[in-house]
């Protein structure tokens, strides 16, 4: 059984599962759907460690936005630990993280912002001739629609 | 990038702001000043290094009835230069109308 968990060739699917739902915000990868899918001859609570030391491990390596060579230095000192991961597994996570790391930080950035953001923005020029209160003859004026929302949601102003 | 950001702040208020006795005449809201910062993400709880520079802006409208409101968002420096963008195209309309 521990056997099926060091097959390298599962892990980099895994990988990119992980990155979807704790760097992407891709919500419907749950830990039953990628033991299924790639490990479905590991019984869950087996699995379900397996999982959790593999996002820990992507989640430091994010954290530190490792270059690498602290990339090779981290992952050799995981070979080497009780209960860390193999040689296999340790190429197949410095190939994952050299051809994800860039939309990895991009993730990380969109999520550090929590302010409004600017959605779209709209404009346009009139040019006023009268009004109630005021003669105003040929007065320009710029009309700009911005739409501001969090990511999920949009509000126009 | 700062000059940047000084140029748009003087060419909204100059082709944009109108004084506050023509707030009763308009149908839209109405723009009363913008404010503007430039901050860096410098770190997070998940990214111990962002180095990720943004522009915040504050906009002070006023609505049809005088009530004033404080809209801000943040923008990338794409975003940002963009936002840019579309405020020189508006100003050289303005120009020619």
């Amino acid at each position: 059984m521990a056997g099926e968990l060091e097959g390298s060739k599962p892990l980099s699917g895994l990988l990119s599962g992980l990155a979807q739902s704790t760097f992407h915000g891709h919500t419907g990868i749950t830990e039953e759907l990628l033991r299924s899918q790639l490990y479905s001859e590991v019984p869950p609570e087996e699995f379900r460690p397996f999982l959790e030391k593999m996002r820990g491990l992507l989640k430091s390596i994010a954290y530190a936005d490792m270059d690498f060579n602290q990339l090779e230095a981290f992952l050799t000192a995981q070979t080497k630990k009780q209960g860390g991961i193999t040689a296999d597994q340790a190429a197949v996570i410095s190939k994952f993280w050299k051809s994800h790391k860039t939309k990895i930080k991009e993730s990380l950035i969109n999520q550090s912002r929590w302010e409004n953001s600017l959605k779209t923005m709209n404009w346009r020029v009139d040019l006023k001739s009268q009004s109630k209160h005021l003669d105003q003859i040929n007065v320009p004026v710029a009309i700009v629609e911005l739409e501001l929302g969090k990511s999920g949601q949009t509000q126009k102003k | 990038m700062a000059a940047d950001c000084q140029s748009l702040l003087e060419l909204t208020m100059e082709g944009l702001c109108q004084p506050p006795q023509e707030v009763g005449s308009e149908v839209t809201n109405q723009l009363l000043d913008l404010q503007w910062k430039m901050g860096m993400a410098v770190s997070s709880d998940s990214c111990k290094s962002l180095k990720s520079p943004y522009v915040a802006v504050t906009l002070k409208v006023a609505d049809q009835s005088g009530q004033i409101t404080n809209k801000s968002f943040e923008m990338t420096i794409p975003q940002f230069q963009y936002f840019f963008k579309q405020f020189k195209e508006m100003a050289a309309v303005i120009e020619t109308v």
